[in-house]
């Protein structure tokens, strides 16, 4: 007969608690995808802020240079004077990583998980078989649109930034909230490795999910409304042209993955 | 790895870690922050908006307020310029956020309240710099030993090198949890303060200054302005340099600043140089300090030939006079 290891084992407090929690994943999951992909936008949008600069400088530039050839226009030149730009590209980088968290973080509010008759409630692949990584994957290589390729891409690249955020957080706060308490040796060590847990729980736990959603997200609004070729290409373009830099900064400049190793 | 039946307790945690992250650490954290104090009638403690993408952010006041009244005596060396701005910015901050500076003023024998005193400060504040210099040989990464603290500037040191790369304030400040804010901005304030005492005179020191800065009657509009830089009388053709190393953000002309160049020299310092005949550089050229970069001219909305010359730090325009050793004369003429 087989029966589970844990089945005739009395329910401790810790997994009482554990299974108690468990009965909120409707509210925790959700709010943390998102709070997770937000923080990999802002350290993705972080590392753009120069860059943003130098393109209000060149557009500024082109735009005193036209304006400035009529005396009608002259004036308009002083629309933007030298020491605004960069108040300018600052509130750029805002507008940017805001519409980014609308068309990226905000479909993680979805999430869902459903209870299948025979498995826990917590397990992941509890979605209908159309919801399926599978199912969805197959869809993603037979019916391709840019949605269905870009979103959960760029979601998964900033879901890394945002968990090697919140894993540097950890590791600093541990680390010099314990070193009084307990030492240099341990304070390091345990902050290593909680950092390192972090990192590798919220990829593993959180990560996937995120991506799993926004592929979700990104499947139902192509079936809705991407159908033939050109639609597929156009249909949620600005939104995945606007997260697209985003998720390459992320992976280029704010995704120090290998540092929590050394 | 997990037992199923720990994983709820897993879940919550590691989404908990994430919302925390996300309140404190993203514009839309304050945002929310921001929307919740209204609600309850509270006072937010969120950052404003924009600070979350200057690199290292707070609720200090900024460097341009910290500047001197009167400018230095005699040209600063390079420890005494860092050691001034170091003084400066430390006056600037709350009493507890002193408290690392004035720990190791104590462990080193120097009376706290001396770093904050207008004649002896910079000299009190030099020797911290001194004792830290072995231990932390770049001004950034002492810096934020004498405002932070040393463990956690060696800390942040470390996590830069695990990551790569220099370590810039914007970077070490990164590594550091929440309640490190208000030292990585003095450490910031300090820093461009030092680079703005260090920086050189664009023309000849002998260059008369015809228009200051600071609210004037424009001669052209016939309006009351800000005038964002001083005005310096040269003739046409005048060499214009570097007032240090940096990278050339902008060379371009239109109809107000004439032929124009920006020079941005890092650590929140940049230079602008107005009405030019001709631009000798380009847009992202490395320029040294004392290169020829410009000829200074008469060019764009301009009354008579000058060269305007605007510093900015933390990206606001100061008087760069402030920063200047008082050696060359100051003529009160007619604005341009």
């Amino acid at each position: 007969m087989n029966r589970s290891p844990t089945a005739d084992r009395p329910e401790g407090p810790f997994t009482a608690f554990s299974r108690f929690l468990g009965h909120f994943r409707w509210a925790f999951m959700p709010l943390g995808l998102l709070a997770l992909i937000a923080v990999g936008i802002h350290a993705a949008a972080d590392t753009l802020d120069d860059r943003l600069l130098a393109v209000v400088d060149f557009v500024d530039a082109a735009f005193d240079r036209l304006v400035g050839r009529f005396d009608l226009t002259a004036p308009l030149v002083d629309l933007l004077s030298l020491e605004r730009r960069t108040f300018l590209a600052r509130a750029l980088a805002l507008s940017w990583e805001l519409a980014a968290d609308v068309v990226l973080a905000l479909p993680a509010l979805g999430y869902r998980e459903e209870s299948a008759p025979q498995a826990p409630s917590w397990r992941l692949p509890q979605t209908p078989s159309r919801h399926s990584w599978r199912a969805l994957l197959v869809r993603c290589l037979r019916r391709p649109t840019s949605m269905r390729w870009i979103r959960p891409l760029a979601t998964a690249l900033v879901a890394v930034a945002g968990a090697c955020t919140v894993a540097r957080l950890v590791q600093g706060t541990v680390y010099l909230s314990w070193r009084e308490l307990f030492g240099e040796g341990v304070a390091d060590g345990v902050a290593r490795g909680l950092a390192l847990a972090a990192l590798v729980g919220l990829l593993w736990r959180l990560g996937a999910r995120a991506v799993l959603r926004n592929l979700q997200h990104a499947d139902e609004a192509s079936e809705l409304h991407a159908r033939g070729f050109a639609r597929a290409l156009a249909y949620g373009l600005p939104g995945s042209a606007l997260v697209a830099p985003l998720a390459l900064a992320a992976a280029l400049d704010a995704s120090p993955l290998l540092s929590f190793l050394r | 790895m997990f037992s199923r039946n720990a994983r709820g307790l897993l879940d919550f945690t590691l989404a908990l870690l994430c919302l925390w992250t996300a309140w404190h650490h993203t514009p839309a954290g304050a945002l929310v922050r921001r929307a919740s104090a209204w609600a309850l009638g509270r006072h937010s403690t969120a950052r404003p908006l924009l600070a979350y993408y200057d690199g290292v952010s707070g609720t200090g006041v900024s460097a341009p307020t910290l500047a001197p009244g009167t400018p230095p005596l005699r040209p600063f060396t390079d420890g005494e310029a860092l050691a001034y701005g170091t003084h400066l910015a430390l006056k600037g901050l709350s009493p507890k956020a002193r408290a690392p500076a004035f720990a190791l003023a104590e462990e080193l024998g120097v009376p706290p309240d001396s770093l904050l005193d207008e004649s002896r400060g910079p000299a009190a504040v030099r020797k911290l710099h001194e004792a830290l210099a072995k231990a932390f040989p770049q001004e950034e990464s002492r810096l934020t030993a004498l405002f932070a603290g040393r463990v956690p500037a060696r800390y942040a040191v470390e996590r830069v090198a695990a990551e790569g790369g220099t370590p810039s304030l914007e970077r070490l400040a990164r590594q550091l949890p929440p309640g490190y804010e208000d030292s990585t901005v003095a450490a910031a304030q300090a820093l461009a303060l030092a680079t703005a005492f260090g920086l050189a005179w664009p023309v000849p020191e002998s260059a008369p200054v015809t228009s200051p800065f600071g609210y004037r009657l424009h001669p052209v509009l016939g309006t009351r302005k800000l005038h964002t830089g001083v005005d310096l009388s040269v003739r046409v053709g005048t060499a214009v340099q570097a007032v240090a190393d940096g990278t050339v953000r902008r060379a371009s002309e239109d109809a107000v600043n004439g032929r124009v160049l920006i020079v941005d020299h890092g650590r929140g310092v940049t230079t602008a140089y107005c009405h030019n005949s001709e631009l000798l550089v380009r847009p992202g050229q490395r320029v040294t300090r004392g290169e020829l970069i410009a000829r200074s001219g008469n060019t764009g909305r301009s009354t008579g030939p000058h060269l305007h010359y605007q510093l900015e730090l933390a990206a606001q325009p100061v008087d760069p006079l402030r920063f200047r050793a008082r050696s060359s004369p100051l003529v009160d003429g007619s604005a341009r």
